[in-house]
């Protein structure tokens, strides 16, 4: 058996991004499509076992979402691993201020790896949102669908392979 | 005393528990949680788990708050605090589940409603967008289409007055009246664009009611003895003569039913009323009815039928573009009423609406005398036998058109620029009595050279009248060719006692 390490991974972003979703399409394989706004932090665990041979406790940390990043309470950030931050890509509120929106994740949260993802690509056209993010100039390392399960443990394991190494 | 209030008040809310520095619980009063010593709290949340990774970061005291600590069991929200105690960890918990729960309602309509609201936003956008794309369209087709379709009327038209075979007359009849449906049609994609795009505006101006309401039984009455039917009028001997609204639309409405009315009835009559139902304030309330006597409309169908491009029946009798009751609703809709619809199979069909008119009018007796001294500009004699015009047109088909159309009349001595650069040089050299102008011309447009003429400093060149010649029928379009000084607006397509009649009127 691999070494175990335990990494707290943050998820942020504006509220009803879907980010409760992707942690439980993650975590347990599973959807709803009922909104369910989170209050506070949800902290859930998986553990995954890495091509390095390493088994990873991901520690994941559901914030509630909001678009005052700056305002997000400082002993939520302690300790912080890694983060996750998501958009839905039928919103353009939630990425429109992403460049501002990184900088203050990357100035509260120093040394941690970003991964920047877009969520509910079953509800688009790949191809619009490709135009869409590229006329605003977004990056994104991975689209994401928690309904169907698209790109959504590649988004996990890349994170948990950033930390791992 | 205080101390068993505050015990029976947060008693059962908060937790104490210590722990030792590996995280092992060494007492715990077991308030929400039920701990054992040497329990691992990493075992029981995987929160704990995460605070060997925040410890070094935290201070002796640190608060987390809002922290779902929910088990199988139970839902448990809580407020956290973790206190440095000596050798030990001092956990607080504070169960705040209830107050969270219903901060969580408050936050969860209020997401909702924000969520909402973008999304409505983003598919006004996207309305609008769409809009704009199919108005955008529209203007460009029949701004297009109108150069090819004035060169095949006009052309029909001067063939027609050539030596014909009777087969030839006969074909030349038949594009005639493709032609007049294809202009139709063109007209009606027009005014069904405005109306929703909501760039029609109305033009409330005096006008005779009676007047236009002879000229329609005139032509209607005409129209229903060839398709072989009876035509009553019953016009209220009490409405008011002169009435101010846009006379031009109610035209429009009454015409687009009457239409509808022949078209479907195939024996029968048609009945054209217009029964004054109340003058009060200097407004004139008046019903307009059609009926006929025609096959009707299915019940299921009355509705669908404002529409745009439905036609209850596919018939050979006559094509329409099936939005003529689409144009009757938005019209009236423009004019604060409304078209109702009564109809029974094979006994008829009833179309009504009520309109509000201004009336009488301190000038009560304008537009009658307008319309005369417009007949008499008309009909003037005029001074010279032959007047020298400029064509201002690229399209060489047009040009052969308008210059077909004025020869005809054997007044004119007709040049023609096709460059809108060269027509200054052409008006100050040469002493012009009327200039046609094509608004879309190479190098500069038709008002731009109308506002140059009218700023020039000479009399006899400011003042040659000018009538623009255009594929754009759209209100802001014209008014702005106005305002640039030209005189008339001719749209294509038009036929040769339409170019005429503009161009005996400014001839002086």
């Amino acid at each position: 058996m691999g070494m175990q390490k335990s990494k707290k991974v943050l998820l942020l972003g504006h509220f009803g991004v879907g980010k409760t979703s992707l942690i439980r399409r993650f975590v347990s394989d599973s959807f709803s499509d009922a909104y369910k706004v989170t209050i506070g932090v949800h902290i859930t665990k998986k553990v995954v076992d890495l091509p390095s041979g390493t088994n990873l406790s991901m520690i994941l940390w559901d914030l509630e979402g909001t678009d005052e990043l700056h305002l997000i309470r400082n002993a939520y950030l302690m300790g912080t691993h890694g983060v996750i931050f998501v958009f839905d890509v039928t919103r353009p509120a939630t990425f429109q201020n992403i460049q501002r929106d990184l900088d203050i994740i990357k100035e509260k949260v120093k040394k941690a790896p970003v991964l920047i993802v877009g969520n509910k690509m079953d509800l688009v056209d790949p191809a619009d949102v490709k135009r869409l993010l590229d006329e605003n100039e977004i990056h994104s390392d991975y689209l994401t669908s928690a309904k169907t399960g698209d790109e959504v443990n590649e988004a996990f394991l890349e994170i948990a392979s950033q930390l791992d190494a | 005393m205080l101390e068993k209030y505050k015990t029976q008040f947060i008693g059962n809310s908060i937790q104490f528990v210590v722990l030792d520095e590996k995280g092992l619980v060494r007492e715990s009063d077991n308030t929400c949680i039920p701990l054992k010593t040497g329990d691992s709290l990493k075992e029981f949340h995987p929160f704990f788990e995460s605070l060997e990774a925040i410890a070094p970061e935290a201070n002796n005291e640190i608060t987390f708050n809002c922290i779902h600590l929910e088990s199988e069991e139970k839902e448990l929200i809580t407020d956290l605090v973790l206190r440095r105690e000596d050798n030990a960890l001092l956990l607080v918990i504070y169960d705040l589940t209830q107050h969270y729960n219903e901060y969580q309602s408050v936050a969860q309509a209020r997401n909702e409603s924000i969520i909402q609201e973008q999304l409505i936003a983003l598919k006004n956008i996207e309305l609008e967008e769409r809009e704009r794309f199919k108005d955008q369209f529209i203007r460009n087709f029949s701004h297009e289409i109108r150069n090819p379709l004035t060169s095949i009327m006009s052309l029909t038209q001067v063939l027609s007055q050539t030596d014909l075979t009777a087969e030839q007359e006969q074909m030349v009849q038949y594009l005639n009246q493709s032609n007049a449906q294809l202009r139709l049609l063109l007209e009606d994609i027009l005014s069904i664009s405005m109306i929703s795009s909501g760039k029609l505006q109305l033009v409330d101006k005096e006008f005779n009611l009676i007047k236009l309401l002879n000229l329609l039984t005139f032509t209607y009455n005409t129209k229903a003895k060839e398709a072989g039917l009876e035509f009553v009028a019953k016009i209220d001997e009490k409405l008011p003569q002169i009435v101010a609204s846009d006379r031009l639309r109610i035209y429009q409405i009454i015409t687009n039913i009457l239409d509808n009315a022949i078209k479907y009835t195939e024996t029968g009559q048609i009945e054209f009323s217009v029964q004054l139902n109340q003058k009060r304030a200097n407004k004139a309330n008046i019903r307009f009815e059609i009926s006929d006597t025609g096959r009707g409309i299915p019940a299921a169908q009355l509705e669908s039928i404002f529409t745009s491009f439905t036609q209850v029946y596919d018939t050979d009798k006559e094509q329409g573009s099936g939005l003529g009751l689409s144009i009757v609703k938005g019209l009236l809709k423009l004019m604060d009423s409304e078209i109702q619809v009564t109809s029974e199979m094979d006994q008829g069909t009833r179309f009504f609406f009520d309109l509000n008119l201004k009336y009488p009018l301190p000038s009560s007796q304008r537009a009658d005398k307008k319309d005369e001294i417009l007949d008499t500009v008309v009909r003037k004699n005029l001074k010279k036998d032959k007047y020298k015009l400029l064509l201002v047109e690229d399209d060489v088909m047009i040009q052969t058109v308008v210059f077909k159309f004025l020869s005809g009349t054997d007044r004119f001595f007709i040049e023609i620029v096709s460059d809108g650069a060269k027509v200054m040089e052409e008006v100050v050299n040469t002493q012009y009595d009327l200039i046609i102008m094509d608004i879309n011309i190479p190098n500069i447009s038709g008002d731009q050279i109308a506002r140059l003429i009218r700023d020039f400093p000479f009399k006899g060149i400011k003042d040659i009248p000018i009538i623009g010649v255009t594929g754009t029928l759209y209100d802001e379009d014209i008014a702005a060719y106005k305002a640039a000084g030209m005189n008339a607006i001719i749209p294509k397509p038009f036929a040769q006692e339409e170019l005429l009649k503009v161009v005996f009127r400014y001839l002086k």
